[in-house]
Parts: C-alpha cells; structure tokens; sequence
C-alpha cells in the first residue's frame, strides 16, 4: 500500500467514523422528543411535535376559567394525603379547583394537573360537574400569580375507571406545555363514583 | 523400665501437644483476624445495605421537590384522586324517610282516634 492509499484509507475511515458519531448525535437529540410522544402516551401527544407558544415563567395558577361549561373559580394548591393519594379540595358551597402542587405550574413543560369536585355532597353541584361535556378545542384559562395567563385548548375528554387510572397518561412526562382537569364521574357505587373523568388540554397561547 | 518410662513422657508429651493445638492453632490469628475485618466491615455494609433500600421510600415521601421549582411532575400520586362527595341523592332519601315516618305517624293517630270514637259510640 503507497502512503498515499494509506492516507486515504485512514481519510474514509475518520469520515465514516464521524458521519457515524454525527448520525448518533441526531438520533439521540431526537431521541427525547421522539421518546416524549409514546412516553405520556395521552391523547393530545399523539403525533404532535413540540410546538406552539413559548412557555412561560414558573407562577403558580391563582384562577381557573372554563366558559363552555360556566367555571370561573380559583385555584387552591393540593399536595399529598397521608396515604400518597392526590389531596382534593375542600367540600363547601362553592368548592375552587386545586392545583396539584408536584406537577408543573401552567405552561410549564409537562402535565400541569388540576382537580376539583363533580358534587360536593349537601352543598349540590361541585365546580367541575360538567366537565364531561368538554369538547375538543374548548379553551381553557388559567390565571398566574404574576398576572400572565396561559390558554389551553381540549384535546381529549376520558372517561376511565378508578380501578384503571391511567396514571403514566396523566403524570407521565411531556415534552410542551399541557393541562390535565380531573374529577369524578360514572355511576355512584356503594356511596362513590365509580370513574374519573380525565380532561387532556396543550397549550394554546399565552398572555401576556 | 526406662521404656515404659520414655512410652509415658512421650504419652504425656503428645497428649500435652494435643491439647496445645487449639492454642497453636489461635496463632495464625493475624490471618483470621484480617479476614474478620472485612467480614465485619462486610457485615456493617450489609446492616447499611438493607436500611437505605426501605429508607428510600420513607425518605422520599416527607421531602418530595415541590414542582414550583422543576419542570415535569416530580411526585406521583397513588390511585384515582376522589374529587366527588356524592350523598346527595341519599339525603333525599333521608328526607323521603322523614316524610314517610310523618305520614305514617298521623295515620296511626287517626287510625286510634276512628277506634276510640268507634268504641265510645257502640259503648253508649
């Protein structure tokens, strides 16, 4: 072999070496938005990119509105129950919405979850007792405590039960901004609904 | 003689030895204790071991990071979340009940008062 092949061989070597590294290199930054899709598994990922309004500053949500179904309300911060389940928001007249604390404030990246009462026992009618009527592309608001707004739009409304709760769907990671509304639905059983009516949201726009 | 003499002390001398072997045998001991160390230090490792394996959910539950400050869901909940108190419809039925026990109540006094009146007028 002359110096000259030599170098050539060890020239389409480095090449190949290096279009290898680079065509690794793309897969793996790919890879999370790719992964991100299959990994929250909801509805509203299905085939959707990252995309859309530039997410917003960590605030957490201090109102709640609805217009397709009348909510205006505000918005309480829940943790955890002694038992590792989700706190809910207190039974009164007019019972607010909570926002669960361990997930992301609205229109951060990921599943911002909120949860309010279908019925609130004595007091009738919970502040989310017509959440199954939600439509694809209904908007929903939600207000920060530094005054911004970020507006999410329905994708999905699920009806699942108790029993099955889907929880990756609803706390699994996602690559933009969405929203989850839960609260109770079904039949009752033995004094309790039977299911959770899980509403999926991604964010639309923000403001200001 | 001498010879039953020279069996005994070597009688005795191997018995003496044979005893003595337990002792002998503790002075290797640099050995064994070297090796006992780490058995020990082994056996801390496997005292710390099992604690942090339960201690990890334990101490992951009272210090989770809030969310304000991460992106993502930093805890995850346990089950379905219970967000409806639904007794409404079993107060009705504690109201039906009410009405229902009322009613029967003022039946029952009629009921005693047409008998009362019934056996006054067949009385006189």
């Amino acid at each position: 072999m002359t110096p000259f092949s030599r170098r050539a061989v060890v020239a389409v070597a480095v090449a190949c070496l290096t279009a290898g590294c680079g065509g690794d290199g793309g897969s793996a930054g790919d890879g999370p938005a790719v992964r991100e899709s299959p990994g929250h598994r909801s509805p509203s990922a299905a085939g959707s990119p990252v995309s859309g309004p530039r997410p917003l500053a960590r605030s957490v949500p201090v109102g709640l509105e609805i217009p397709a179904i009348g909510v205006d309300t505000p918005v309480v911060r829940l943790g955890l129950a002694p038992d590792r389940t989700v706190e809910v928001p207190p039974i009164t007249a007019d019972d607010p919405a909570g926002w669960y604390r361990y997930s992301p404030t609205p229109g951060r990246p990921g599943p911002s979850v909120i949860l309010g009462h279908v019925t609130v026992g004595a007091h009738g009618d919970g502040v989310f007792r017509h959440l199954a009527r939600l439509r694809r592309d209904d908007g929903i608001t939600v207000r920060l405590e530094n005054g911004a707004a970020a507006e999410f739009a329905v994708t999905s409304v699920r009806t699942v039960a108790k029993a099955g709760f889907p929880t990756e769907d609803v706390y699994g990671d996602t690559a933009r901004p969405e929203l989850r509304l839960i609260t109770c639905g079904g039949p009752l059983e033995d004094g309790e609904y039977r299911d959770n009516v899980i509403v999926f949201a991604a964010l639309r726009a923000t403001a200001p | 003689m001498r010879r039953n003499v020279l069996s005994a002390a070597a009688l005795a001398c191997t018995a003496v030895l044979a005893t003595a072997m337990p002792a002998f045998a503790d002075d290797p001991s640099p050995v064994p204790d070297t090796t006992a160390a780490p058995a020990d230090s082994g056996g801390q490792a496997a005292e710390t071991d099992p604690s942090p394996v339960p201690a990890e959910p334990g101490a992951a539950e009272p210090t989770p990071a809030p969310a304000e400050e991460a992106d993502g869901v930093t805890v995850v909940p346990r089950g379905a979340p219970d967000t409806g108190d639904a007794p409404v419809a079993a107060q009705s039925g504690g109201d039906g009940l009410l009405i229902g026990g009322g009613a029967a109540a003022v039946l029952a006094a009629g009921g005693a008062a047409v008998f009362v009146v019934r056996r006054r007028a067949s009385g006189a």
